[in-house]
């Protein structure tokens, strides 16, 4: 039917559209796709492995590939062609049938810095980017879940037992015992199950939970490593996910009225039992996440966050809490703990908004690291080791007198000046809230997430030096040398409160000034003295500040100028420029 | 002991003390409590009857959450069986996407008797068997005879 051609385009030129064997088929049973629907029952989970192959971007470099190449002499081997169009298709059938993901990793893996998750998705189209890229200043950390079909369950079967660890309460960790004990009942009677098939699968859950609530007492980091361990061990795991399956199941059958109108495909109830709650590996939906939560983390007060990365449109992830709430919708426990889930269309993985104390050696650690450090900065025409040797995470938590002492960041020159905590809320970050600073600075946004917001802000400012033609200024080697060698020559005290302020030394001062020709060091040299400064610090909330040094405006950590990752153009707002000018005038 | 092995423990014993009409089980390896020697009468009124089928259940490190693995030792002229040393058979129980961790060994041994009772030609792995049972079933009931008296001794 479908010969092969040596030219491109011939087959589709004659025929007119593609033949249904035709080489860009095989990409729809790529595996990567997620939203990819053609037999989910196949297609076990998509797996969010690290691999960019795992990502969307990776779909859309094979759809891109194989439609531009439609040559089969220039196709990897398994999409070539054997000229029999039908038996093509079977066999392209046949790999979609057999395909099983490539499933790697642990079950449930390492806490890490949800920074990771933008790395993943820079490829990516520009929705996620730009959602990824925000979400690391909400959600410090994540922890991947393998995608195995089971992800959904295991994410929030996790999540119940590390808050229980994290609530720190034994009580409660034994009261769950007697709590999953006593729903064996409710499992029999309600779900119709036999005690012989989940008196194994509970005694893992209990089993747990007491083990758990025996070691947190002496030493919660035993605790926690063992809750890994465990769910990490395929037997136990797969158990305790099978456990909250049927607890799911058995809900659903004792709420009918409640659960009914969302029951997909006019299955009933038994029919979506049967299909999307009792199979193993079957990846749990919507409906399934909401039993799952109304049988298990309602009733001990545990509200769960639902963040959404998908292909909407807007710039942040949205999000969904699922919390118990009384007949007039408020929470019953407001300020409660709060479970945090990513879903990536048919996928789960667990967030953490906790932004632990780093320690400084840490931050210093972690900014060394390129990884980590630039790798959304690779379009940065800079010398890669002027940056990247740099040990710029010593800056992070510099006291402010340190900043007063470099020529053109001291206030500037209006006595009534609001402070510095308002400084980098101008309007353009202000899609930014959650935590500003992470978003100007390219290099070590993790490191704001140690210190409070006076102390942090010094950080970008203090990396901003680069005079104004900043991508330029940092190839040159001249100017990376006295950066690095600063540390060396202050004394950095570590506070997170304002510290009275010091005289910085000399040394310092002028290596600076003399090094880096800022237009805006010659002229404002000012400086306010503490008690100025601390009386600005009070005014701190009234409204925002425009950042005014053009050294800053100049470079890239500001999210106005072309080089910096997170660029956001500047929007002439006619209001905000009233203000900036009455306030002058006022003073 | 692991989770799974505690419930094949059980599934043992209840097969083993209360075994079903036709089926005997044993162990392979005292030992090992994964893999089964299953002897299956050939049901009365099948053309099977009179043959005694030896079969190999080999149930996976991850049961009940993976379906178990039973293969045909004796070979069986069976639309769902394929007619080679391998004997693997096609029964929609045990297919990854059917299996429920609430199926038991049990029905898995009582569907395998009944699939010798009643072939599902649509669903055949044994193209040419399945033909004739649809087409010709005196000619295949011959067939499945002679092989049963030829293999299942």
């Amino acid at each position: 039917m479908f010969q092969p051609q040596p030219t491109p385009f011939y087959p589709f030129s004659s025929y007119g559209p593609p033949p249904v064997s035709s080489v860009p088929q095989l990409a729809q049973f790529h595996p990567a796709g997620p939203g990819d629907s053609v037999a989910p029952t196949m297609f076990a989970d998509p797996i969010f492995t690290p691999t960019p192959v795992a990502s969307d971007a990776g779909l859309s470099f094979h759809f891109h590939n194989t439609n531009n190449n439609t040559n089969p002499n220039n196709l990897p081997p398994r999409y070539k062609m054997s000229g029999q169009g039908v038996s093509d298709l079977e066999a392209q059938e046949e790999l979609a049938r057999n395909f099983q993901p490539d499933l790697q990793g642990p079950l449930v893996g390492e806490k890490k810095s949800s920074l990771a998750i933008a790395e993943e998705y820079a490829k990516a189209d520009p929705i996620y980017v730009a959602k990824t890229t925000a979400l690391p200043q909400k959600y410090s950390h994540y922890r991947p879940i393998l995608g195995d079909g089971n992800c959904g369950w295991r994410a929030a079967g996790f999540s119940y037992f590390e808050t229980l660890l994290r609530l720190g309460n034994q009580a409660q960790l034994e009261e769950e015992v007697a709590r999953m004990i006593s729903l064996n009942n409710f499992l029999t009677t309600v779900g119709g199950f036999e005690d012989w098939l989940f008196e194994d699968m509970v005694e893992e859950t209990t089993s747990l939970l007491k083990d758990l609530a025996e070691l947190m007492p002496t030493s919660p980091q035993a605790a926690a490593d063992l809750l890994r361990q465990r769910f990490n061990d395929p037997n136990v795991s797969n158990a305790i996910v099978y456990h909250l399956r049927l607890l799911a199941s058995s809900w659903l059958k004792g709420s009918v009225a409640t659960y009914q109108g969302f029951i997909p495909d006019n299955l009933g109830v038994d029919g979506y039992r049967k299909n999307w709650l009792e199979p193993v590996d079957q990846e749990i939906d919507h409906l399934g996440m909401t039993l799952l939560i109304d049988v298990l983390l309602k009733p001990i007060g545990f509200s769960v966050e639902i963040v959404y990365l998908d292909r909407s449109e807007g710039t942040q992830v949205n999000s969904h809490i699922i919390q118990a709430q009384d007949s007039n919708g408020a929470p019953t426990n407001p300020g409660g703990p709060v479970i945090h889930l990513l879903y990536r269309p048919s996928h789960y993985d667990i967030l953490y908004k906790d932004r632990p104390p780093i320690p400084l050696q840490a931050v210093a650690e972690m900014t060394r690291n390129p990884n980590i450090q630039v790798h959304r900065a690779t379009n940065f025409t800079q010398h890669p080791s002027s940056i990247q040797s740099t040990p710029m995470g010593q800056f992070s938590q510099l006291d402010l007198n340190t900043l007063l002492s470099i020529p053109g960041f001291g206030l500037p020159s209006q006595p009534s000046h609001q402070g510095y905590a308002s400084q980098y809320q101008s309007p353009i970050e202000q899609g930014y809230a959650a935590s500003p600073i992470s978003s100007i600075s390219p290099i070590s946004p993790g490191a704001s997430s140690a210190t409070t917001p006076s102390s942090t802000v010094l950080q970008p400012a203090f990396s901003a030096p680069p005079p104004p033609p900043a991508s330029s200024s940092l190839t040159s080697p001249k100017l990376a040398t006295p950066i690095a060698t600063f540390p060396q020559s202050t004394t950095l005290p570590v506070h997170s409160h304002l510290p009275p302020p010091q005289r910085p030394t000399l040394t310092t001062h002028q290596l600076l000034a003399g090094d880096v020709p800022s237009p805006s060091s010659a002229g404002s040299y000012f400086r306010p003295s503490k008690y100025e400064w601390e009386a600005a610090a009070d005014r701190a909330q009234e409204g925002p500040v425009q950042f005014l040094t053009s050294t800053f405006k100049n470079s890239h950590y500001n999210t106005a100028h072309y080089n910096n990752p997170n660029f956001q153009p500047e929007e002439w707002n006619p209001d905000g420029e009233e203000q900036i000018t009455s306030r002058k005038r006022s003073s | 002991m692991a989770s799974s092995q505690k419930r094949i423990s059980k599934e043992l014993a209840e097969v083993t003390t209360n075994p079903p009409e036709g089926i005997h089980v044993s162990l392979v390896d005292e030992s090992n409590v994964h893999n089964w020697n299953i002897v299956m009468d050939g049901p009365e009124g099948s053309p099977y009857a009179g043959g005694k089928f030896k079969l190999l259940l080999v149930l996976p490190n991850d049961y009940p959450f993976k379906p178990p693995k039973i293969n045909f030792k004796t070979r069986i002229w069976h639309p769902n069986v394929t007619f080679d040393e391998h004997g693997s058979m096609c029964i929609g129980i045990l297919k990854p996407e059917a299996w429920k961790p609430s199926s038991k060994i049990l029905s898995v041994l009582t569907a395998t008797q009944q699939l010798l009772v009643e072939p599902v030609p649509d669903d055949a792995v044994e193209t040419s068997a399945a033909e004739k049972f649809k087409n010709n079933r005196a000619q295949f009931n011959k067939e499945a005879q002679e092989y049963t008296k030829k293999y299942a001794k």
